[in-house]
Parts: structure tokens; sequence; C-alpha cells
């Protein structure tokens, strides 16, 4: 097929060795979910929903199980990645905007990713660490894994899920000194309050619309919605036990002051040999960031590839360049949280509004058709 | 790499050579005997590549006693098996350097050749790199002809296919690809053929040789293909539907497609029950993780993460790090390279001098060092521990690979600590991911999880688990047996029955 030409505006089907098997998506659906928010969430729903911010990852969680529906929907009915069903939809001009804001997208959300697991570094590990080294060095790996194709990325998927299980049974000892009263009384925050936390709490679950990228790339797709299902219960049961760890040892106002609920947790970690366990917890984190970055980084390189009919060598090495350069411009705190509270505005959107409005949008779309 | 891969011009003019010129060349030689039996026919053969004994006994006495005959005639009457009459000059080149001799009769323009080949080989040895104290002790030797020998008789079956090919300009090394047809995977065989056939080199010498050219990435650390001299090991892994590599003049095979695990499993752990051999593979894991973060750890935890250490432990190593004029990763590196330089002297050297020089060195410079105050006896302990614990590796190979893995470990904790551990680590991870074993995954039944082949991975169950085929080797025939027929045995009864 020759891009070029314009005989055809869509990406091939992936070959067959380069697809992975359906039951992946859990891992991918999990992993791409779990990144550096998680360690310091509880601070932002616990200040909107107090001792009832539990129930806020439930609800939020709820509430993405549907969209993931939805997403599978969009995705049987378009049988192609999202940029070629929008391209489809929407048609070259229209399409190719939407497209390039999805890349514009993705290529934020790595920026963030690297930026705040660099900052965290920097806070708990090495105040005097310049940016650019670690960015630079973290960059140099998703380079190197995302050259190696979407295998390569699913497989680090997996080994970063087996990595960062074994850091949950670090809340035991957090658990020893914790205080149950601390979520009582049951539901005593109203309606708003959740839906606060709710809508906070959304944020963290960010990342499953990668589905819409690598769709293509699963065996027997049609079969991978159960595994996804599944992936995305998983992550809220993590979600959970993680915010319940910290609600029960934190009480409400030390918790407003506790940037990093779980570094913070893993400090109270004491074994004979080791202190200071958050430097291992952390070290350990890389491989929880890496597959999340590397698929933010395949994914917009693939959008590149389709919009711009640029080799997808050449818009990996682009995508990275323009995520080096933007990491260096957040210096410091204000910045860092400004741009994720942007991009976490503009994902909000993204997920309860432009998801259905695609969804809805095929839908009329194939019933003119069908007419027509 | 490609210029090995560049297909040479077949036609190298040897043709062209006449009979008479080949035999005055070979006149050159000193160990070439050429004479004539009156003027009824002439005997030429190199006599360092024959069996006298075979000549004297059974091929000149006919000869001289039936001189009125012709070849062919005298074909019928030698007692020796496939003599062949030719006029090729290639052909008789090639005999005459294996070990044939030539007959020729003064009328007529072909030759006979008669196979008399001296079979000069060592005895069947107990194997020394791989010795088990259970199971067999045969190990191969450098006569091709045993080695195969050694392998038929474990596998008496017409499946075992036995494909030649000649590699080498110069040394002309016959490399035997086998492999049981039905089991092994007709397109990785023909990988292994195809790749063994485009090796453009001049010698051969052994079949590491042979691995560096058909490796799928030949400038990895970790290999990819896995040298073996237990022929049982060999048949083992043929009947799992892998594929052997052996060659002439050498006494190891090849054997692939193999994984990153099989590098830690010594083939003694078959022979012992399953709850050991499981438990050894999980102690040689842990093993091969200590011997290569050990020492980087110690560099990051005292250049970066002193907090980390609890107090009682912070003491004693103040106490042996004080007065050390070195910072950590100088006296890491001086203590590593100390020992591979022991390492190194003793398996240069004869075994029990190496053996002495080892234990006197290591004991005497270790104990000089810490009483020189240059370096603390906590890094002493921990970097004998890791080489030590380097040993368990049963692949000599991959231990080599965990050897040098140490020393890019060692830098990344002097430049983040943690950190930087945790990032070369990443490093590795990604480049595993990526590498292939004939064209197999090299890091499964991890990645792609194979849930059903972690039974002789990490673990080694019991042979009533291990039906199956592994499904990294994508065999023609997955199972392997029915299990049924031997749990068939033991009926279902009460107790007291």
């Amino acid at each position: 097929m020759n891009m070029l030409k314009g005989t055809s505006i869509l990406l091939p089907k992936p070959a067959e060795s380069k697809q992975v098997s359906a039951y992946f998506v859990f891992y991918l659906v999990t992993s791409m979910q779990i990144g550096v928010g998680i360690l310091g969430f509880e601070r932002y729903i616990s200040k909107a929903a107090g001792n009832d911010a539990w129930i806020s990852i439930i609800i939020s969680g709820l509430s993405i199980h549907v969209l993931l529906w939805v997403i599978y929907q969009i995705l049987e009915t378009g049988q192609n990645d999202i940029f070629g069903i929008q391209k489809h939809l929407f048609g070259k001009w229209i399409g190719g905007f939407f497209n390039f804001f999805l890349i514009l997208y993705l290529t934020v959300f790595g920026i963030i990713v690297l930026r705040s697991f660099v900052e965290v570094i920097q806070v708990w590990m090495f105040p005097d660490l310049r940016t650019w080294y670690l960015s630079m060095i973290i960059l140099v790996l998703v380079y190197l894994a995302v050259f190696g194709g979407f295998r390569v990325i699913v497989g680090l998927t997996l080994l970063g899920v087996i990595y960062g299980l074994p850091l949950l049974l670090l809340k035991f000892f957090p658990l020893q000194q914790s205080h149950f009263y601390y979520l009582e009384p049951i539901m005593n925050h109203s309606i708003s309050d959740l839906y606060q936390g709710s809508k906070i709490m959304t944020l963290n679950y960010l990342g499953f619309e990668t589905l819409f990228f690598y769709y293509p790339f699963i065996k027997d797709a049609q079969k991978s919605q159960k595994w996804a299902h599944l992936g995305m219960l998983f992550t809220i049961a993590i979600y959970l036990f993680t915010g319940l760890v910290s609600f029960v040892y934190f009480s409400k106002e030390q918790l407003a002051h506790t940037i990093w609920p779980t570094l913070s947790l893993w400090q109270t970690v004491d074994l004979p040999f080791i202190q200071r366990f958050e430097y291992f917890g952390l070290a350990i984190w890389l491989f929880v960031i890496l597959p999340d970055l590397c698929m933010y980084v395949w994914a917009a390189s693939r959008g590149i590839k389709e919009l711009f009919h640029l080799k997808q060598k050449k818009g990996v090495l682009l995508v990275l360049i323009i995520i080096f350069a933007a990491s260096l411009f957040l210096t410091d705190r204000q910045k860092i949280d400004m741009a994720t509270t942007i991009l976490n505005k503009t994902g909000f959107y993204v997920i309860y509004f432009y998801i259905p409005f695609i969804y809805i949008y095929q839908l009329i779309h194939k019933k003119v058709r069908k007419k027509g | 790499m490609n210029w090995f891969r560049k297909k040479h011009n077949p036609s190298s003019g040897k043709e062209d050579l006449s009979l008479k010129e080949l035999l005055n060349i070979c006149k050159e030689s000193r160990d070439f005997i050429f004479f004539s039996q009156g003027d009824v026919f002439t005997v030429s053969y190199y006599k360092s590549m024959v069996d006298t004994t075979t000549v004297n006994r059974d091929i000149l006495p006919v000869l001289t006693r039936n001189t009125s005959l012709s070849l062919d005639e005298l074909k019928k009457v030698l007692p020796v098996e496939s003599i062949e009459v030719t006029g090729n000059v290639t052909d008789i080149q090639n005999k005459l350097l294996n070990g044939n001799i030539l007959v020729q009769q003064p009328n007529s323009d072909r030759c006979m050749l008669i196979p008399a080949t001296s079979k000069e080989k060592r005895q069947i040895t107990i194997p020394e790199n791989e010795y088990t104290v259970l199971g067999p002790k045969e190990c191969f030797v450098e006569s091709l002809e045993t080695n195969l020998n050694l392998l038929r008789k474990r596998l008496p079956i017409p499946e075992l296919y036995v494909k030649e090919i000649i590699v080498g300009k110069l040394t002309k090394t016959k490399v035997v690809v086998v492999f049981i047809k039905g089991i092994a995977n007709e397109d990785i065989v023909n990988t292994v053929i195809n790749r063994i056939s485009n090796i453009d080199i001049d010698q051969v010498i052994d079949t590491t040789y042979i691995t560096q050219m058909i490796e799928d990435n030949n400038s990895s650390v970790f290999p990819q293909l896995i040298e073996t001299e237990r022929p049982d090991r060999v048949a083992g892994v043929l009947s799992e539907g892998k594929i052997a590599v052996l060659c002439d003049g050498s006494p190891s095979a090849i054997t692939g497609p193999t994984t990153l695990v099989e590098f830690f499993s010594a083939f003694e752990d078959y022979f012992l029950t399953w709850h050991v051999a499981s438990f050894f593979r999980l102690i040689r894991l842990l093993a091969v993780t200590f011997s290569v973060m050990s020492t980087p750890l110690y560099v990051a935890v005292l250049t970066f993460h002193y907090e980390m250490i609890p107090e009682d432990l912070l003491y004693t190593l103040i106490s042996s790090r004080s007065g050390i004029p070195f910072p950590p990763i100088l006296e890491a590196i001086i203590l590593e390279l100390t020992i591979e330089l022991l390492r190194e002297a003793g398996s240069r050297l004869p075994s029990k001098v190496g053996q002495t020089i080892g234990i006197v060195g290591g004991i005497v410079i270790g104990t000089a060092a810490v009483d020189a105050g240059l370096t603390s006896n906590v890094l002493l302990i921990v970097v004998a521990l890791a080489a030590l614990a380097s040993f368990t590796t049963p692949v000599y190979k991959m231990s080599n690979t965990i050897r040098l893995l140490r020393f890019p470990f060692l830098i990344s904790a002097q430049l983040l600590g943690v950190m930087g551990i945790s990032i070369c680590f990443a490093f590795i991870l990604i480049h595993l991911l990526k590498l292939k074993s004939l064209g197999s995954p090299y890091i499964g039944p991890v990645y792609p999880l194979r849930l059903k082949d972690l039974k002789d991975a990490l673990f080694r169950l019991p042979f009533s688990q291990q039906t199956v085929r592994p499904f990294t080797v994508l065999s023609e025939k997955p199972v392997r047996f029915n299990p049924r027929h031997n749990a068939a045995k033991q009926t279902d009864k009460d107790i007291d029955e």
C-alpha cells in the first residue's frame, strides 16, 4: 500500500506476528492507568470527599467501565484504530484535525508522566539532579523500547505489573498502625461532595483510552473486552486498597499535608536490613511508568505516521524530542501542577464528552449510510 | 554479520586440474606415498590419513595377488566396502585427502578409490564442564561419527535426521544438523540449515564458530544457543523438538531454540526429584541476582543512600570502612577486578596449580588488602560471595555473561544510585525483550506468557506434568505422551484396601 500516492488513507492492519493475544489487554489497561498519579491521589480526593473518598474511587471506576464499553462499541464498528475511525467519520480535514489533537494529547501525557516522575525523584532522592539528565536517560530507554515495536511495549507492560504488584504487600506495615475509625461515620458527605471526589478520581484512571490506539494490534480483539473490564476492576481494586490504607493511616489533616502518601507509607517499612524503603520503591516504580511512557510515544508516533505519512521511526524521534524539550520548560512545582491540571481537565472532557460524541456520531453515520 | 553471509563464487577453478597435476602437487608433501607395483598399477595415498594396518593386511595383498584383473573386477574382490571407481578429479582429490587409497592402472583413465581412513580419536570420557553426580557419564569427543553414535544410541528411530553441510574453505569441516522429523519445527530446521549453508568463512575449528555465526543477534552479550558436551542433554532437547548442530572435530553440540531460563537449568535437574530440582533452580536464580546486584547495591547505598542502612548495620559498616582511602566505587572496582584476575589466572593455569594459586592468592591478597586498609572486609565478603554465586550457573557461556554484566551495573550505581541500577536493569530488560533465539522469543515463557511452559522454567514439575513440549520450539507434535496411560496403573484405592 503506497501512502504517498494516497491510494488509501488508512494504515494497513498489522501482521499477525506483530499482534498480541487478547488477554494482554488486562495488563495494558491496568498498567496504563497506574502511573505517577497513584503515588499522590489520596490528598486530592480526601479534600473533596473526606473520609468517604473511597466511595468516589468506586463510583468513578464504575463510570469508566461504561466508557470502556462505549470504546469497544466504537472500535468494533470502526474496525480500526481511532485515527482511522475519525478519518472515516469526519473526512480528511476535520478528521485530520481531531487526529492532530489526539497526537498532541498523547504527547502532553508523555510529558507529564516523565516530568512528574523526574520531579518525584528530585524531591525524594536527588535534590541536585538536573531534569535533563534523568529525562534524557529515560527517553533513551523509551526510544529503545518503542523501536522494538508494540510487542516489546506489551512485554514491558506485563513485567511492569509483575514488578509493581509486590509493592502492594508493603502496605502491611502501615496497616499495623492504622486507625479504622478514621473512616467513620460512613456516608456523612453529600452527593455533590462525592461527585467532586469522583470527578477528581477519574483523572487517575486516565490512560485506559490508549485502547483506541492499540486495538488493531490485539488478536481476536472482540474477545478482549472482558479482559479490559477485568483489568479495569483490578485497577479499581488497587486504587481502593491504596486509598483505604492511606485513609486509615493518615488523619484528614495529615493527608492534606502529605503530597505523596504512598511514598510516606513506604517509610514505615521496617525490615532488619533496610530502611527508607521508598528509595527502592521509586527505583522499581521506573518499571511502572516506563510502559506508560512507551505507549504514549508509540501511539503518538503512529498517529503522526497516519496523518503526515512520516516514517514511524522519525515520528518517534520527533515525539521524544518534543517531550524532552517540554520537560525542560516545566522547571518548578507550580508549572508542573498547572500543566497537570490543564491535562486533567482536557482528559476529563475527552473521556466524558468526546468519546460519547464519537459513539453517537458513529451510530447516526451508520444509520444514514444504511438509508443511503 | 554480513561479511560472513556473502555468497561466494563456487567455481574456484579446481576442476581444471588434471589428475597428473594433482598428483604432482601431492607429491610435494612428505607424507604422500606413491609407488608402482611393476607396471601393472600405481598406488598412492597420504600415509598420515590412512590406517596402515588395513592397507598392509587387507588391501595390498589382494592387489599383488590379482595383477591381471581390471579395476571393476578388483572392486568385487577387495574385502572393503564402498569402493569407488571414477575419473572425476575433484572427487579423487576429496577422497584422497580424506584417507582413501588411489589405485591407477596405466591403460585406464579411471581410477579406484579404496577407503582406509584411520580413525584417530580420544576415548569417551566423563563430562568435566557439565559434571553430574547422577545420570550418564558419557561426553562428546572430537570425532563426529562417535558423537552421532552416542546420539543415535539414545534415539534409535529412523526419524532422527542428520543433515550434513560442509563449511570452511580451508578446513572443509563437516557440520551436521540433527533433528527429529515430525517433532522439530520445519521452519526452524530450514532456518538453521540456511544460516549454516550461507556461512562464508575459511576455517571452522569448533562448534562455537558456528554458534557465533548463526546466532540471531551476535552483538548481544547474552548467548542465544546452548553449547553442551553431554549427549544425554542433546538427546533430551531433541525429543523436546529442538535442533542440535554438531561439527567434526568439536566435542560440543549446539542446541536451540532456547530461552533465558534454560541457561539456568542444569541437566541434573531432571535426575533429581522435582522438589529438589525446583529448589536448586530457585537457588540458582537467586544466586545470579545476588551475583549481579550485590556490589552495585553496596556502591549505590554507600555513595548516595546511607540513610537506607539500619542503625545497627551502619556501625559495622562504618567501622569496616573507616580509614579506607577510596570512594566505594573505586574500592568495588578494584576488588571486582582482583577477583576476575584470580579467576582468569586460575583458568589459564594447569588445573592443579590453578587451584592453589586461586585459593592462596585469594586468601592472601584478600586478607592483606583488608589489613592494609585498602578495602573494607564487608565488601570483600560481598564480592567473594558474588563470585561464588556466579559459579552456580550451569552453562559456561552464561556465567561469563554474568561476570560481564556486573560492570555496567557498577557504573550506573555510581551515577544514579539505586535509580541507576534500575535504569541499567531496564536497558537489559528491553534488550532481552527484543532478543530471539532462532526466531523464538528469548525470555519466554515469561513473555509471551505461557503458563504451561512454566512447568519446566523456574520450577521443574514432575514428569507426569511434562506432557506437552515447550511452546517456544513450535513443535509439529506438541503432545509428548498421554499421562492417562501412567495414571491408569494407580487405581483409586481407599485406605487399607
